[in-house]
This record gives structure tokens, sequence and C-alpha cells, in this order.
């Protein structure tokens, strides 16, 4: 009886052992993995953050190149350049219409129309736009 | 059976014994690490792996009043080498072959990198040499060697990279190669930048952030408290490979960006104005010139243009001379311009009415109880001028009998209440007072200088604003420049409102002083030139002799053409001063010859681009158009 209950103690240290050693390994195990996904979630977010600073760095460089394109003094070189014929509106330019505007634009209109009728030879504008045939 | 269950239970007993005392050895070791050295072992891992890495943050974009961007700011990368990082890594691969396919790769990504950045290949080749400096033997402790010797182990070597090369760079690919290479040694530094899209347009105005990324002038330094933000910062823990561990993150402040600051400039009249000044001095090459534009009913401004200046983006290497702001920082003598401040004056205290005569073939008048010697006029009137003519004509004889029936302590009071004598409030940067004396201290002829704006000095706000009093109803308004600060999300924080500085004289008198002005651009006037039909511009030119060596110079003059328009309406008051013009084939820079034109053009140009209609329907009051919303 003595014999068989001092293996039987020591069986149960040895068999609590394994039993701890189980338990705390899979803990162990467990534990790793929940730190695991949290570095890798970590990760992630910081990998997004990271992307989220980088489009607005790039956001803010290409707003300035924008900005810089855009710059009055850059439009008229290109204006120059490609020599488009812009100019500025200028008030020598301008005529002033002290009459209705609706009666002028009818008025024309109406000269255009009976043009034809009273011989007179008046042709109306027409733009050809980008060279294209008429 | 005794014996093998007593050799079968010590078997067991020793196995447990030996769980037992690895489970008490484990314990140990863990109570060692975690209790015992804890400090020791919390100490290195916080040196190796702790580090608290600061959160700059942006400074706040500054823009026009319509949106476009006046400066903002990007990030800028520079690289740098560690040229001993590659002799190191060839030292510590153990095959010959491994090394071999190394070097051969590094080379192979440098020649990639200097084709790239368009350098020459042996430029970065020479780079990434390594090299040593020397030391006091002293401070050499980097290796066992007390030599005096050092590697050098940092090398600027390309600034200004922008993000998009950047990104090229880290994604270099070799042919053959499946991930991108990674250059030995290459390190990089990002930081912001700011940068001025527009360049030299408003350089005055915006002022700048040098590399230390202190703000000098303009806005920059006068909003910086709401540009700047407020940086963060985060404690993390590192790898070996210096690659974050996020999952570490203890605490973390994150950045609180600049806000927006929205400016009553507009891009397109301020290019207007810098288009004009380029034409002044491309035909007058004056040593200085200043226009001004600003709203006639709030006092805003909606454009400053200063010659000489500078590009903000070169900052270094404009000197100071160009970085100052004339309009502000430096006095001229308003000469006829001021002549607007006697006639209010008189007219303002019912002395005298548009219809008063004066007799302008004088020399001298008695005042006082002493005879003062007027100045000359350029012209000989053969009849006594009315109020209006004397303006129009700009007769300096008649403005000084006027200044006379005023007497030295109103006429002064005037001058004040005008804004001359003292600093405007014009927020950005260093403003001079202007001189103006006491009457105490006046001369005895300074009661016939002084009205037509001769012994006094002013800067080119001061006279402008001065102008702003008749355009505006009779009141002294506050020179403003920031409308609005936007937060980081673009939501208005707060919006500035006109101020009045004071009222000057009645709204009755502004009329009538606007009335006489728009004959100055008449063709009776000394500026027929600055007139633009169905528009009323009313104005004053203003040609003062410089003090050259303690004397008027007759050479050097400050021409100038101050007005706004339309008369009745007013909507924009616009400055033109050149200061030391020289007009082709000689003659005198008067303010006709060298600014009023520029005005002309300049008023043409805001017409379409304001909206400003023709006047068909004139006499409405200036009243009506008071300024608008202002606040003291």
């Amino acid at each position: 009886m003595k014999i068989h209950s001092t293996r039987a103690f020591a069986t149960q240290i040895v068999l609590g052992s394994l039993v701890a050693l189980g338990a705390g390994g899979s803990l162990g195990f467990a534990i790793v993995d929940l730190r695991r996904d949290i570095s890798i979630s970590a990760n992630n977010a910081r990998i997004v953050e990271q992307r989220i600073a980088e489009t607005e760095r790039r956001v803010a460089e290409i707003g300035g190149l924008v900005a810089a394109g855009q710059s009055p003094e850059v439009l008229e070189e290109r204006n120059q350049t490609l020599a488009l014929g812009l100019v500025p509106p200028a008030e020598t330019r301008v005529v002033r219409v002290d009459i209705s505007v609706t009666d002028r634009l009818a008025a024309n209109r109406k000269a255009e129309i009976f043009a034809a009728e009273t011989g007179q030879n008046l042709a109306p504008v027409r733009f050809n736009l980008g060279g294209a045939p008429r | 059976m005794t014996a093998r269950g007593f050799a079968h239970n010590l078997r067991l007993y020793l196995i447990a014994g030996a769980v037992v005392v690895s489970f008490a050895v484990v314990a140990y070791r863990l109570v060692e690490l975690h209790v015992l050295d804890r400090e020791h072992y919390l100490s290195q891992i916080q040196d190796a792996r702790h580090r608290v890495v600061p959160d700059p943050a942006r400074r706040g974009d500054i823009l026009d009043t319509r949106g476009d961007l006046l400066a903002t700011t990007r990030t800028d990368i520079t690289l740098a080498i560690d040229p001993w990082a590659l002799p190191e890594k060839i030292e510590a691969q153990k095959f010959e072959s491994r090394k071999a396919a190394f070097v051969t790769e590094q080379c192979a990504a440098r020649a990639a990198l200097a084709e790239l950045l368009d350098m020459p290949a042996d430029k970065v080749e020479a780079a990434f040499a390594p090299a040593w400096k020397s030391i006091p033997v002293t401070e050499d402790t980097e290796d066992e060697a007390p030599d005096g010797r050092v590697r050098v182990r940092y090398v600027k070597f390309l600034e200004g990279v922008t993000e998009e090369q950047f990104s090229r760079i880290q994604a270099l690919h070799l042919p053959g190669k499946k991930d991108p290479v990674r250059i030995a040694g290459l390190t990089h530094e990002r930081r912001f930048r700011r940068v001025y899209p527009h360049r030299d347009l408003a350089a005055h105005v915006l002022g700048y952030v040098n590399k230390e990324d202190v703000p000098s002038g303009g806005v920059e330094a006068y909003a910086d408290r709401y540009l700047k933000g407020l940086s963060g910062w985060r404690e993390i823990e590192r790898d070996g490979k210096r690659t974050e561990l996020a999952q570490f993150r203890q605490r973390e402040v994150p950045a609180d960006d600049g806000w927006g600051v929205v400016l009553s400039i507009d891009c397109a009249v301020q290019h207007i104005a810098e288009q004009e000044m380029n034409a002044i001095v491309a035909k007058f090459q004056p040593a200085k010139a200043t226009i001004i534009v600003s709203d006639a009913r709030t006092g805003f401004l909606l454009a400053l243009a200063n010659y000489p200046t500078f590009d903000l983006n070169e900052f270094g290497s404009a000197p100071l001379e160009k970085q100052r702001n004339i309009a502000a920082a430096d006095l001229v003598e308003p000469g006829s311009t001021f002549k607007i401040v006697t006639l209010s004056g008189a007219l303002n205290e019912g002395l005298v009415t548009p219809a008063s005569k004066f007799d302008c073939t004088l020399d001298s008048l008695v005042y006082n109880g002493k005879p003062r010697r007027f100045m000359r006029d350029d012209h000989h009137f053969d009849h006594p001028l009315t109020l209006g003519e004397v303006i129009s004509h700009s007769s300096n004889v008649g403005t000084a009998q006027i200044g006379m029936l005023l007497g030295e302590r109103r006429l002064y009071d005037y001058a004040r209440a005008f804004g001359y004598g003292e600093r405007s409030g014009y927020p950005l940067g260093r403003e001079e007072p202007g001189l103006l004396a006491d009457p105490a201290r006046w001369s005895g002829v300074d009661i016939t200088r002084i009205p037509a704006g001769y012994s006094i000095a002013a800067t080119p706000l001061q006279i402008h604003y001065g102008m702003g009093v008749i355009a505006s109803g009779g009141q002294l308004l506050r020179p403003q420049i920031i409308r609005q600060v936007l937060d980081a999300s673009g939501e208005p924080v707060y919006t500035f409102r006109p101020a009045v500085r004071r009222t000057v004289i009645a709204p009755a008198t502004a009329e009538t002083m606007a009335l006489m002005l728009q004959k100055v651009a008449s063709p009776d006037g000394t500026a027929k030139v600055a007139a633009i039909p169905g528009f009323e511009v009313a104005g004053k030119t203003g040609t003062a002799q410089k003090l050259v060596g303690g004397r008027y110079s007759e050479r050097n003059h400050v021409g100038s053409f101050v007005g706004f328009f339309p008369a009745s309406r007013p909507r924009v008051v616009v400055s033109v001063i050149v200061d030391d013009g020289h007009p082709p084939g000689g003659g005198t820079a008067y303010g006709a010859i060298v600014a009023a034109p520029s005005f002309r053009k300049i008023a043409e140009q805001l017409i379409q681009y304001l909206d400003i209609k023709p006047i068909t329907t004139p006499g409405v009051t200036l009243a009506a158009f008071a300024p608008e919303g202002a606040s003291r």
C-alpha cells in the first residue's frame, strides 16, 4: 500500500506537471498568437497611417505644383509660348451698351434675317472651332 | 518485486524532482529577470528600442481672397549617405561568392540611382567613397585605436528630393530581381519646407519662413501663431532593423496642424499691379516704387507691390534692401498729394467754399505779422483760382494761402487726423510713423511748405489711406490684409471686419473733395492721362523734389498719383508712387508722367476684373457708400 501510494503521489506530480506544462503551453501559445494578432493589426494600422500621410504629402506637393502652374505669370508665359493670342480684357476694347441688351440682340438678329430681303450683303459671323472643315 | 518497485519509485522521484527543479530554475530565472535585474534590463531595452519620435505639425496655408495658394507647405527629402555601411556589410558576409554578388548588385543600384536622379555616375560613386576625418585624439573614442581619425558616417548627398523621386528610389528595381533593391548606406530625412508657388508675387506681404523654420516678416511672421500649429510626439519601440513595433506604442500626442490664413490680397489684382510695376521699372528705372490697391469701402488691401522685390523661394540670395517693405518702412515727401488734407480741413471748417478764389500770382503774404514767401508754381495763372482750380492745377501758392486760413494748429490736427505722423496700424512688419513736427517747432516758412506736402514725410501707406479718407466718405480706415483664419479642416475660425480709425471730415466735405478731385483727371487738370470716360476718376498728382545732400534736388523727384474711382461710388483706391524715376529723353519725373499713366492702366484692368460699372447716373452721394460693416 505504501509503495502504491508513493507511486501514486509521484505519478500525480508527473501528471500534474505535464498538465501544467500543457496548460501553460497552450496558454502561452494563445497569448503569443493573441500578441501576434495585435502586432499584425497594429502594423496594418501603422501602414495605413503611413499611406495616409504619404497621400497627404503627395496631395500637398501636387497642390503646390498646380498653384504654381496657375500663377498668372506662368499662364502669361504659356500664352506667349503656345501663341494663343489671349489678351486681358481692356476698357478700350469694351463697347458699353446703354440700351436693353435683349433689344440690341434682337435688333442684330433682325438685321441678319432681313439682310437678304433688303439686299444688304450682311453675313452672320460663324466660328470655325479647331479649324474643322466648314 | 520490491526492488523493482523501489527502483521504479526512485525513477519516478528523480523525474518528479527533476521537473520540480527545472520549474524552480525557470522560476528563479524569471524572478531574476523580472524582479532582481528588472531595472538593468529595462534600461537596456529603453536605450536600444525605445524612442520618442517628434510629429511635426504642418504649417497652415496662406490663401488669397479667392482661395488660391500663396504659400503652402510640402515635404522635402534630403538624401544622405553613410559611406562605411557598404564596406561593413561586405565584411560581414561569410562567403566570397555572396560578397561578389552583393558588390555587383550595389554597383548596379548606384548606377540606377544616378540615372534616376539625372546625375553623373562618378559623382554618385564619389559620394559613397569611404572617408576619414581628423579629430582630437582625446575625443577619439569611436574605435579601440585612438589615432585621431574617425570614419565619416554622414555625407549630405542631395537636398530637395521630391516625394515622387523618392518613391521611385524606394521602388528601384534591378533587372532579374523581384524585390526592390536597397542601397546600402543611403538614408533620408524628411522635413516640411515652405513653398511659395507664385515666387515673387506679393513677396513683401507674405514674408517667408527660413530654413530654421523661423518666420521672417509679412503674414508669415504676423500670423505665425495661427499658421505654425502644434507639433506632437509619440513614444515607440523599434526592432533590430529599426522598424517601429506599432503594438508597443505607449503614448501618442498627435500633431495639430496649423490654421490657414485668407488674405484680402487678390492674386489677379496683385499681378496687375506687379506687371505695371515692371513696366514702370523698364521705362523709368526708379530707385524705388510702390503700387497700392485697396477697397475704398473697407480699407482691405487688394494688392501691394514694391520695387525692388525678391523671389520668396530664393530668399537667401536676396539682399535685405530688397526685402524691406518700402510701402510701410520708407518715408517720402508726399508733395501735392498732401494738398487734399489742407483743402479738406479748410472746407470742413467752413473757411472756404468751392467757389472761394485765391490770387495765385502772389510772391508772399503776411502771416502772423511776418511776410511769408511762397513756393513758386510751375504755371502762371492770369486769374484768381477757385478752390477746384487750386487742386486741379495743383497750385502751391493757392494751397499755402488756404493753409494760412486754416492756421498751423488746425492744419497739424487735420494732418494727424488724416493719419500723417502716426503709424497706420499696418499689421505686417516694421512701420514708420512718418515725420510731422508739432506746430511749436515749425519754422517761419513751414506754413507755406507743409500745406503743399513739403517739410513732412510719410510712408506710401499713409499717403494712400489719406486719400482713402475722401473715398470712404470722411473716415480713416485701418489697413487690413487678413480676411479670415481657417482651421485645419478649412472652416472659418475668425473673420476680420473693416475697422474705422476715426472720422476725419464730414461726408459732405468728402463729397465736395471727390467732385473737385475729378477735375485733376480732366483735360484741365494735371493728370488728364488718368481719366477713364464714364468712371469718374478722382485723384491727385504729386511731385516732390528729393532732399539730396541736405538740399532739394532739381533732378531727383518722387512722382506719384493717388486716386480712386468711380468718384461718386468709390470701389478702389490706387496709389502709384515712383521714387527717383528717369523719364526717357530726360525731364522732370512729374507724377503725371511717371505715375498717372500707370494708374490708368491698372484702373482699366480693375474695371474688367472687379466688374466696376460705369457711372450713368451721377449724383449719388459718397455718404451712401460709407464703409461696410466697419467697427472701431
